[in-house]
């Protein structure tokens, strides 16, 4: 095949798993940075394996997939740049800024507090739980899909979800959070 | 506390964490990475040791290194200036450097560290002036493509630092801009 249909082809298998993609290397990464850097490097290993993505039923998991093993892979180097950085809070500051509220200013603000309550909580949590809690809860992954991505048995996603939950409630209990 | 107040904060919860932001990329974000993981495919793997030909190393600025089996066990003497390979770059052109080293033997579990100077960048690094890959060395020769930017035109010292237990030898590479 040519450059240019080689092109071609991966944009098409590529390009609807975009958002998805983007928003798994936030996740997983933390930070918008790191996270492009991520989304580059899946980018530049699948068009190196443009042969087994065309093959593969679900592009889209297999993406994901190859995205979380290249993170592990790289956690050291990730973690070194979030460690110089963990002052700066794991949700972003335009995130919060971007927050679109639709009820009154007094009601929209302390929804904004509670999710920077939130954002600190979930600093609390174990990487494995926080990651869990954050692709079904704030993602809507289902189990199973959690299960393929990081390679380990539903049950064993179901109970990390149930104890990153209850450790959520038990934090943000002890800070006042719930109305 | 009863079922309800739990289950009425565990609902509050979900609420909240569905509302928890996560950035969207920036206008043509996904443009620019498509565009050049497709130009540069599967060889610019940045954070990848890949050995390869020799020969098609050469397209690019290179900098060959031949690391002995004994490398890191001797001394990390000065070197003289004038054996210190260097690089012309031009002001806010990127260049890949491709950084060869030749191994005598295998080493597992080597750190590379890559410190810059102050108006030099690595590509998809922007602003940091170290960057730390972990990795292994076959025997042969290694390869790694490093795609640089100057941004000013003062230049200076790119230092590759490589660290196999608690051993290490520091190579240079002189850069200066047009």
């Amino acid at each position: 095949m040519s450059d240019e249909i080689n092109k071609q082809l991966f944009q098409r298998l590529v390009q609807p798993h975009f958002e998805r993609l983007y928003r798994l290397a936030f996740r997983l990464t933390g930070r918008k940075p790191e996270a492009e850097d991520l989304f580059q490097e899946l980018l530049i290993k699948a068009y190196g394996k443009l042969d087994d993505l065309v093959a593969i039923e679900e592009p889209g998991s297999w993406l994901s997939r190859v995205m979380y093993n290249l993170f592990i892979d790289e956690q050291r180097r990730f973690a070194r740049r979030r460690m110089h950085t963990v002052e700066e809070g794991f949700l972003p500051v335009d995130g919060i800024e971007g927050f679109a509220g639709n009820e009154s200013p007094e009601q929209d603000q302390r929804r904004l507090e509670k999710l920077n309550q939130l954002d600190l909580a979930l600093k609390q949590l174990s990487d494995e739980h926080r990651l869990i809690v954050l692709l079904h809860d704030a993602e809507g992954y289902k189990l199973d899909e959690i299960h393929t991505l990081i390679g380990i048995p539903v049950g064993t996603v179901k109970s990390r979800l149930h104890r990153a939950r209850a450790r959520l409630r038990e934090i943000l209990t002890e800070t006042g959070t719930f109305s | 506390m009863n079922n309800s107040d739990l289950e009425r904060q565990d609902q509050e919860i979900l609420e909240l964490l569905k509302d928890y932001p996560a950035p969207t990329a920036d206008a043509g974000f996904y443009e620019h990475a498509l565009a050049r993981a497709t130009h540069e495919g599967s060889r610019r793997q940045r954070n990848r040791w890949v050995m390869t030909g020799f020969g098609s190393a050469i397209a690019a600025g290179l900098v060959l290194w031949f690391v002995g089996a004994t490398f890191l066990a001797t001394p990390n003497l000065p070197q003289p200036e004038d054996s210190i390979p260097g690089i012309t770059m031009t002001l806010e052109e990127p260049r890949t450097v491709n950084l060869v080293f030749a191994s005598a033997a295998a080493l597992d579990a080597a750190t590379l560290t890559v410190t810059l100077p102050d108006g030099i960048e690595l590509a998809g690094f922007p602003g940091q002036r170290e960057i730390t890959w972990q990795t292994s060395l076959v025997e042969g020769k290694n390869f790694l493509p490093l795609e640089l930017i100057a941004l000013s035109s003062v230049g200076g010292e790119v230092l590759a630092r490589l660290e196999h237990d608690d051993r290490d030898r520091t190579f240079r590479l002189r850069v200066e801009v047009s």
